[in-house]
């Protein structure tokens, strides 16, 4: 009777599963984060040319690069979401194009444990196209106090922005770094205190080549890389913080050819 | 009836008593002292990373019998290896330990300390600064890393502080030299009477050298230079095999030079940290050990720096 019922309820879940595939890394997130970010029953494929880039392990939890590659992806993009799946607030970013698109995306987040990472990126049928990768960590990464607030003086540095553009062919590579302590809000006593908006904007633009949601998995004095298909003239760069502190720059133009 | 439960319990009591015997086995550092001149042995490590199977055995950690007590260079990755340490110098030569040198405040050379008379434990002032502020970090992530090897293993910071200079014990006339390469204190040990140079970590051979603490790379490449011309007729690397000639430190002046060069372009270019992570090493750097284990970890160190370097101040318009 038990194994009739049990089988009676596989197959009514079986049509339900289906239509999100198997997760290759067996996180026990998997699914809740899919529904959690992406919406219930949004349409999910796993996508190998959606190229999420960590290193196999975390030798800072605090610091641990990513890169998003796209440029195997045929595009156009309508949206990307990135999250951790086992970090206490899993979602690292989300990001929309504007009229050009971003073939990559590096920023370093923060680990609280070894962990899935996922980029989700939305097609113009309404898709999500899935990358995942693995990293190891002894953890604790966002938990740790920031090392900037440890700094007595760090106030004088706050918000001193570095950036460059590099050229490539076609396009551009645009990286900025700002300082910025980027409390997660999970430490004793010491408040959320982060960047929650970055955005890109060209010559005459009221439409932002790119604009870029951010949580609290992002590491502190944050360092951004886009690159985008398309040089503008120049880019002035937008950022947020959630004490409402606004950070305004230009961004300077590549010299130079790589491709 | 009785018998046979007597039985039983004989039979369980032999299989729990072989279980713990295994047990006890497995966990045991197979050290062996080599001899490599007048008076002087290397216990040599493998050039693997920290591991389950290796208690953390990649070290190489040496000893001297000068006639007026024993020498020791470094005690290894945990008490256990600290032990087995001591015992194997007693079966060794019958002189005491009169001191016993710490040459840097990583784990895999001072985490067998207490297995010593604190006594006889010395390091460099800033060595020992550097232990105290990190070692408790050093000691969580050891564990992680070579799980029941480590068990019972406390960070003991040595008493006794070091002054570079000359040190004599007996008929061996040691000379103390701090360089900063590798981890901004990093003890050299000399000795000027068989000609045995003791580069501990200063110099990898055969296995990729680590940044976690180093102030830089082309600094570390600068003392080597001042370092190789030291009249030596040996040298024991802190990783790797022992070897007569100049290998070694040919092959660390190429790779940091390779990994100076390599942070230096891809900042130039712009590139993300995960981008160097995966560039490519030439082929003469794949056979080195861990060469991409630690590309990773260097990166995390040292690219970040790199990166500030070659971009430039935004000011508020």
């Amino acid at each position: 009777m038990g194994r009739l019922v049990w089988m009676l309820c596989g197959l009514m879940a079986a049509p339900v599963l289906a239509a999100v595939p198997q997760d290759p890394f067996g996180s026990p997130m998997w699914e809740y984060n899919l529904s959690r970010y992406l919406g219930e029953g949004s349409r999910v494929v796993h996508d190998e040319r959606v190229q999420l880039v960590v290193p196999p392990f975390a030798e800072d939890s605090a610091q641990v690069p990513l890169t998003l590659d796209l440029s195997a992806y045929p595009g156009p993009v309508q949206q990307i979401i990135t999250w951790v799946d086992l970090n206490p607030i899993p979602h690292l970013f989300t990001l929309t194009p504007g009229a050009t698109q971003a073939r990559l995306v590096s920023l370093n987040f923060r680990v609280q444990q070894a962990t899935t990472v996922r980029a989700a990126v939305r097609d113009a049928d309404g898709v999500w196209h899935i990358g995942s990768a693995y990293v190891d960590a002894a953890g604790g990464g966002c938990t740790a106090p920031s090392l900037t607030g440890a700094n007595p003086d760090w106030e004088q540095h706050f918000g001193t922005i570095h950036g460059g553009a590099f050229a490539r062919l076609p396009g551009v590579r645009y990286k900025f770094s700002v300082m910025h302590p980027m409390d997660s809000g999970m430490v004793g006593d010491v408040p959320a205190f982060h960047i929650e908006s970055v955005r890109l904007t060209g010559p005459g633009g009221d439409a932002p080549l790119l604009t870029m949601t951010l949580s609290q998995s992002a590491a502190e004095n944050p360092m951004f890389v886009f690159e985008l298909e398309q040089q503008p003239p120049y880019t002035v760069l937008w950022m947020r913080d959630n004490n409402g502190n606004v950070f305004e720059r230009r961004l300077g133009e590549a010299s130079g050819a790589e491709s | 009836m009785s018998r046979r439960i007597l039985g039983w319990l004989w039979l369980w009591l032999g299989l729990l008593g072989w279980a713990l015997g295994t047990q006890a086995a497995e966990l045991r550092y197979q050290l062996e002292a080599t001899p490599v001149a007048a008076d002087t042995w290397v216990v040599e490590g493998s050039t693997g990373n920290f591991s389950r199977d290796n208690g953390g055995n990649i070290v190489n950690v040496a000893f001297i019998a000068t006639g007026a007590g024993v020498v020791v260079i470094d005690t290894g990755p945990s008490r256990l290896y600290g032990e087995a340490l001591r015992e194997l110098i007693a079966r060794t030569t019958n002189e005491p330990i009169s001191h016993v040198l710490l040459t840097h405040h990583h784990p895999d050379h001072v985490f067998g300390n207490q297995a010593f008379d604190p006594d006889t434990l010395y390091m460099l002032a800033q060595g020992r600064q550097a232990l105290a502020r990190e070692g408790e970090a050093f000691a969580d992530n050891l564990y992680r890393l070579v799980g029941d090897w480590m068990r019972g293993t406390e960070v003991v910071v040595p008493r006794h502080t070091l002054e570079p200079g000359v040190l004599t014990v007996g008929g061996h006339r040691l000379r103390l030299l701090e360089y900063s390469g590798h981890t901004g204190s990093d003890l050299v040990v000399f000795d000027e009477t068989t000609g045995v140079l003791f580069a501990s970590d200063m110099l990898f051979y055969n296995r990729a050298l680590t940044t976690p603490q180093s102030p830089g790379l082309m600094i570390w490449a600068q003392e080597l230079v001042a370092l190789a011309e030291l009249p030596y007729t040996l040298v024991v690397p802190g990783h790797g095999p022992v070897l007569a000639d100049d290998s070694a430190f040919r092959q660390m002046s190429d790779y940091l030079t390779l990994l100076y060069q390599t942070l230096m372009a891809a900042a130039s270019r712009g590139l993300s940290p995960s981008e160097v992570m995966n560039l490519p090493l030439p082929d003469r750097f794949q056979a080195i050990a861990g060469s991409r284990y630690e590309l990773i970890r260097t990166t995390t160190h040292l690219y970040p720096r790199y990166e500030k370097a070659a971009l430039e101040l935004l000011s508020e318009q």
